[in-house]
């Protein structure tokens, strides 16, 4: 090819080339966009929970503090593995691969740490008698479709991104994956933890036995 | 394709702060669980520091504030809005379930 066929070609494919929107890489704001629809997917379920809780007569809550106290513990890896992810992506950013790479490990850990909590949590509560439809000490039924219904479908993000980071972390090290998608996957990483900060006092504390 | 950054990002050692701020509101919203308010303060209560955590977190962990400031104005008001909108309407929908067809 020409150098004069090269610069036509040049020309032409930076005449079709537009600014990003909002300077962002696409999936970044992809990404973004990913999280605003999920978070109104979570508002609707918490409303719904809200209003199905409001509108009970017999609404129980059954948290003991020692149940608090594993929902506290789990807020606390939650949040730590959001300060690892960041850390993964500031080393990223920087061109540190390795350090990314076990930054990215030590998140993926921290979320399986808090899914184990969450299924812990779950089987004492099978264990009590609860399930989606069934409430062991009489009252509403309603507690145990919401409890279950909002932490389980919180746990299955938790489990997605886990999959997410464990499968970055190997493409990152291996050079397939650029710094962009460690920032996209800590994005989505991010947004589970701020579901967290909802859930937790909303399903936990406001159940809490007095 | 390289980002325009419009504000420069903070260290590590910034992001430990906001981590321990966070953890102090979530013990906050645990200590305040245990002082007898009623259901409805309660939940206002927890609403606005669970807000207020998440706000932190969407601009500092999630570095919407270090982005360019149409993206926060795209996105966020408008998320505020259907959630706003959203749960006004859910009373409106539980209203109707209880209204009965006359039957003809």
């Amino acid at each position: 090819m020409s150098e004069s066929q090269l610069a036509l070609g040049q020309v032409v494919h930076a005449s079709v080339m537009e600014e990003p929107a909002y300077a962002l890489q696409p999936k970044k704001l992809t990404i973004w966009l990913f999280i605003i629809s999920d978070a109104v997917t979570f508002g609707s379920v918490l409303f719904a929970y809200g209003y199905l809780r409001l509108g009970s007569t017999d609404w129980t809550t059954p948290f003991k503090f020692s149940s608090i106290l594993n929902g506290i513990i789990m807020t606390v890896v939650l949040l730590t593995s959001s300060l690892t992810m960041l850390a993964a992506v500031l080393a990223a950013k920087a061109g540190r691969k390795s350090s990314s790479v076990k930054w990215m490990g030590l998140t993926a850990l921290l979320g399986v740490a808090f899914a184990t909590l969450h299924i812990r949590e779950w089987l004492h509560m099978m264990a009590e008698g609860w399930r989606l439809s069934r409430n062991p000490t009489g009252g509403s039924v309603e507690f145990g479709a919401a409890f279950f219904s909002i932490t389980g479908l919180h746990l299955l993000h938790v489990t997605c991104g886990v999959i997410a980071i464990i499968v970055v972390m190997i493409g990152f090290n291996r050079g397939r994956l650029t710094d962009g998608h460690v920032e996209t996957t800590g994005l989505y990483w991010h947004f589970v933890d701020l579901v967290w900060m909802f859930v937790f006092p909303l399903l936990y504390l406001m159940n809490a036995a007095h | 394709m390289t980002e325009t950054k419009s504000l420069r990002e903070p260290g590590m050692k910034f992001y430990v702060f906001v981590w321990i701020g966070l953890m102090i509101i979530a013990g906050i919203e645990v200590l305040l669980t245990y002082q007898g308010f009623s259901t409805g303060k309660l939940l206002a209560i927890l609403l606005i520091l669970a807000a207020c955590e998440a706000g932190i977190a969407l601009m500092y962990f999630m570095h919407l504030k270090y982005e360019r400031p149409t993206l926060f104005w795209s996105l966020i008001p408008v998320t505020i809005f259907v959630l706003f909108m959203m749960d006004h309407i859910w009373a409106d929908a539980i209203r109707l379930v209880r209204v009965r067809v006359l039957p003809f």
